[in-house]
């Protein structure tokens, strides 16, 4: 099994809303793939069925060379830890410091007492500190997680990810909640991490501008909303075929 | 015309409403056998006891403050045991981290139970069970706060922010790791204010256990009354008004502190 991004008839309804049916990707190993369509076309719910934050209907999902249609419990937190997930709203611990965050990566080979009293070894730490200081927030270390900026909070979540050495990276809207500047900037880091760790990374972007510069290929989900507008530049679709408008 | 319509039935409803409530009042009234001539004749006794309880009989206040001391030591280890009864017990309840629905409504059937049955209750049964003293009321305060404070616990679960918790998900990582790791830090303070709180509210709940032998400043209230001794009983409330005035305030201002 290769270990990029496989899906084979992906289904997936909300009640009547049919999101998916028979949907298709194929993501080579190492490919930074950028998922655009409207709002309502699916492209979290495709990541999320991914993850299986979702469980879909029916269809073959392979990431990481996982058969994560098929997991439950241990297997399925197995494979998770070969699958990094970046959120839109960072979805970090509050409360927790920035390094606290990134910590969490580790978090499945950490045993529970370290969790519990917060003694991290010292080589967590240490790989900690390094992904921190690789995405440019040494100083921040010690920050507590909401004291940071929003693009601040998305660099301490790719870094949680990067020590989580994940083959595979899933990004829902990474920069829709920050400015352009940080938007720019976070990207460039991702694609910068991407091609350092040789990662398999589906983006989701509902700017065709982002995508175009910073993914190697595009995929446009249509779903049942309005179709997106031409911008002028072709948009190049990975074997994809979205699902039909709902009837 | 439309809006004449919907004006004159929900004043048909108004009055329907009323008449119900009203005779729910009556009811109530028949049934508490509510009869203000006897409050009339009482009131003169009531006054005869008020004065004669001036001043109040601070005598062999080494005891009552001993009772007090039981009465607050019960109410503490109640909470705490109630605490520990409701750390798996709300995680069962709440339902976005519980582990399956099958878990999940026995648990809440258990905590509305325990919760549905007054302290008060338990403690007479414990009472039975291990005998006469503060021990029966530690139980039985425990007993009934597991309820309460599991159900409050739940629900202040229920609210947080699922993003952090899925965040930790995705780490891989197993389920009581991601409660530790990324729900606590979030509800800690919240759970320690709702715990304080009830510890507040099972302080005055427990100056009345000793009516049933199970220890405490309520023990010398009762045998007071029975004794008509209302100059002790003035001291005794004074004690309780003390206590519970400390309790609160100490109880308040940590929790003012946690958020």
């Amino acid at each position: 099994m290769s270990p990029g991004v496989d899906i084979r008839g992906l289904r997936k309804s909300y009640g009547a809303r049919r999101v998916f049916d028979g949907f298709s990707l194929s993501v080579e190993p190492g490919q930074f793939v950028a998922l655009l369509g409207p709002s309502g076309a699916g492209k979290t719910t495709l990541l999320r069925c991914i993850a299986r934050l979702t469980d879909p209907d029916g269809g073959e999902i392979f990431a990481a060379g996982h058969p994560m249609h098929l997991l439950h419990g241990r297997a399925l937190r197995q494979a998770r830890c070969d699958i990094g997930f970046v959120f839109q709203q960072f979805n970090l611990v509050r409360r927790r410091s920035a390094v606290g965050n990134v910590l969490a990566g580790g978090l499945a080979a950490t045993p529970l007492w370290r969790v519990v009293t917060g003694r991290y070894g010292e080589a967590d730490r240490r790989s900690a500190l390094a992904a921190l200081d690789r995405v440019g927030l040494k100083d921040y270390a010690a920050q507590r997680a909401d004291r940071l900026s929003g693009g601040q909070q998305q660099r301490v979540a790719i870094a949680r990810a990067l020590v989580q050495k994940s083959r595979v990276l899933l990004a829902d809207e990474p920069v829709a909640s920050l400015d352009p500047d940080a938007a720019e900037s976070i990207l460039s880091l991702l694609r910068d991490i991407v091609r350092e760790h040789r990662l398999t990374v589906l983006c989701s972007l509902h700017q065709p501008l982002l995508a175009h510069r910073f993914a190697d290929t595009t995929c446009l989900l249509e779903g049942p909303g309005p179709r997106l507008p031409s911008q002028g530049f072709a948009i190049d679709a990975v074997d994809a075929t979205a699902a039909p408008s709902a009837p | 015309m439309p809006p004449d319509r919907t004006a004159h039935g929900s004043a048909a409803r108004f009055v329907a409403v009323l008449i119900v409530v009203g005779a729910f009042y009556v009811l109530c009234f028949y049934f508490a056998e509510i009869d203000l001539r006897r409050l009339w004749q009482g009131l003169p006794r009531l006054g005869q006891w008020a004065l004669r309880a001036w001043p109040p009989n601070f005598a062999d206040l080494s005891t009552l403050l001993v009772r007090a001391a039981e009465t607050v030591a019960m109410a503490t280890l109640g909470t705490t045991l109630g605490a520990v009864i409701a750390v798996p017990l709300c995680l069962m309840a709440a339902r976005n981290i519980a582990p399956s629905a099958v878990l999940r409504l026995p648990a809440r059937w258990l905590l509305n139970i325990l919760r549905g049955i007054d302290s008060f209750v338990f403690a007479l049964l414990f009472v039975a069970a291990v005998g006469l003293g503060p021990f029966a009321g530690v139980l039985g305060v425990g007993v009934h706060a597991a309820g309460s404070i599991a159900k409050l616990w739940a629900e202040n679960i229920e609210t947080v922010e699922p993003g952090p918790i899925e965040a930790a998900v995705m780490t891989g990582a197993g389920r009581l790791k991601v409660v530790i790791y990324a729900l606590l830090p979030d509800v800690l303070p919240s759970l320690t204010s709702i715990a304080l709180y009830i510890w507040e509210f099972n302080v005055r709940a427990s100056t009345v256990l000793g009516i049933v032998g199970a220890g405490g400043i309520g023990q010398e209230l009762k045998s007071a009354i029975d004794l008509l001794d209302f100059s002790r009983v003035f001291a005794i409330l004074l004690i309780i008004l003390v206590m519970v005035t400390i309790i609160d305030q100490v109880s308040a201002s940590v929790r003012a502190r946690l958020t």
